[in-house]
């Protein structure tokens, strides 16, 4: 069983508070342990380490940490909330960070990650369904990255894991509506 | 006993094996799988990366559409996100009412979810599952890793151990093979970022490889497709990238269960792995 938490209230900054109210996340009760990012699969390539992420929220540090890499290459593989005697939920966290820093305009130059997902439910909302196919296609458009894994595409097809035609489920305009209920909050 | 079966965007696509598959399994044990009315995307990471209120209004949308049966998933990703939706849809009520706005039905977060491994040994039963064996796996040494998102974290899936998960194992086993003890079962494959960041999914999948390797794994099972296509389709690129030699077989693990019931390749696809198979299954006797 997981020992129960340290309660630690009546601190914070803006940062910490903001985050707390867009993901539930609590980076204030994070006691530095380092369990997070012993575990953290992608924590050796990052410019940022989850518990240092933590730690730049807990100081208010906002530029440092919505410009940061890291919180594009977090897998959202849940091994930190999982592992944390102070239940801090750093992939929460995470997807608090990303549209907080795409709000402000700070995604980190070199990641393509905003892009894949702008694709990602460009599909879903039209289609409902994402298809491989097309998903790839237009993100290769949409960054350049042409030549990457082009010998991908053939050993797929002939292996019948790429079919040419995406499917589509009915009430697109139903599922429209959805998407631009959810940008306004759901309260319209 | 009937479910309604979620199956996933990649099922009809790079993982339309996974879900011949699972077909087949199912037909010999007589469970019925007819598919979730209109099901759409569950909007993976993409939506919970961009906008947390539509990542639960996508699966409240297909789970209201239930009727109160129980939805059947295979996808490990799909899974997760509709169980998460439902642990927070259920667990605060102005959540459920905003999502309710955008969905434009009152969805309470009830609809229970259970992923096939679930099904399948716990429903139905390891002993129910043995009695329709008929070519028993014997030899094959099979690392089975479930990946991130099944068994994480434990207070949403609440699948099984979450550092050391057994479900998968204990069907292997009834299958006939020897599920190997290793310590990557639950460790990350870089899922979809083998489309924006290659590099991450070959550091992580090489340790999984090359862990499988070493406790003397003949072949890999998995039970995502995002897992599969990482460790089959680039495995190649890891062994030129690493200069290693892997040649381990990663398949689903309802392919496996489908060789020990007597199905076919082409019944279980399983000209769509990109690692051959053939080999190792005929080195073990159990080929076609
Ligand atoms: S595991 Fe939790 S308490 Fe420990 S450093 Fe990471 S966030 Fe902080
Ligand atoms: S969820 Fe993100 S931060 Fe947490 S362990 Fe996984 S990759 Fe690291």
């Amino acid at each position: 069983m997981i020992a129960a938490t340290i309660e630690i209230g009546g601190v914070g900054g803006a940062l910490a508070s903001e985050v707390k109210a867009r993901s539930g996340a609590s980076p204030m009760s994070c006691l530095q342990c380092l369990k997070c990012s012993s575990g953290c699969p992608v924590a050796s390539r990052a410019d940022l380490k989850p518990h240092e992420l933590v730690r730049m929220v807990q100081m208010d540090q906002r530029e440092v940490v919505l410009a940061s890499r890291f919180i594009w290459e977090c897998t959202s593989c849940q091994t930190c909330i999982t592992r944390c005697p102070q239940q801090v939920n750093i992939a929460a966290m995470n997807d608090a960070l990303r549209v907080m820093s795409r709000a402000a305009g700070k995604v980190a130059p070199e990641t393509t990650v905003p892009v894949f997902n702008d694709v990602f439910l460009s599909i879903v909302r039209n289609r409902g369904r994402v298809y491989e196919l097309g998903l790839m296609a237009s993100y290769k458009l949409r960054t350049g990255r042409l030549l990457e894994d082009a010998d991908k595409a053939p050993m797929m097809f002939s292996k019948g894991k790429l079919p040419l035609l995406g499917p589509r489920v009915r009430g697109r305009d139903q599922r429209r509506e959805m998407f631009r209920r959810a940008a306004e909050g759901g309260n319209k | 006993m009937s479910y309604l079966f979620f199956p996933g965007c990649s099922l009809d696509g790079t993982a339309k094996d996974f879900h011949r598959s699972t077909l087949a399994v199912a037909a010999k044990l007589g469970l019925e799988l007819p598919e979730l009315k209109d099901w759409i995307c569950c909007g993976s990471t993409a939506a919970h990366g961009t906008d947390p209120l539509l990542a639960d209004a996508l699966p409240a949308k297909s789970l209201s559409a239930a009727g109160g049966n129980t939805v059947a998933v295979a996808c490990s990703a799909c899974y997760s996100r509709l169980k998460t939706a439902n642990h927070h849809i259920a667990g605060d009520a102005a959540l459920r009412a905003r999502v309710a706005q955008v969905v434009g039905v009152d969805y309470d977060g009830g609809t229970p979810v259970l992923h096939l491994l679930e099904i399948l040994c716990r429903d139905i039963g390891r002993a129910r599952i043995a009695q329709t064996i008929t070519r028993p796996l014997a030899g094959l040494r099979v690392a089975c890793y479930y990946g991130c998102l099944l068994a994480r974290p434990p207070e949403i899936t609440n699948f099984d151990d979450a550092e050391n998960p057994t479900l998968m194992d204990q069907l292997m086993e009834t299958a006939g093979a020897t599920a190997i003890g290793w310590p990557h079962k639950t460790e990350c494959c870089g899922a979809s970022f083998s489309i924006t960041e290659a590099s991450i999914v070959l550091e992580l999948t090489n340790e999984i490889l090359s862990m499988a390797k070493a406790a003397g794994a003949d072949c890999i099972a998995t039970a995502c497709p995002l897992c599969q296509l990482n460790l089959d389709m680039r495995q190649r690129d890891v062994e030129r990238r690493f200069g290693r030699r892997y040649n381990l077989p990663v398949f689903y693990f309802t392919q496996l269960l489908g060789l020990a019931m007597g199905c076919s390749s082409s019944e279980l696809s399983l000209a769509s792995l990109v690692v051959e198979p053939q080999g190792l299954l005929e080195s073990k006797g159990i080929g076609r």
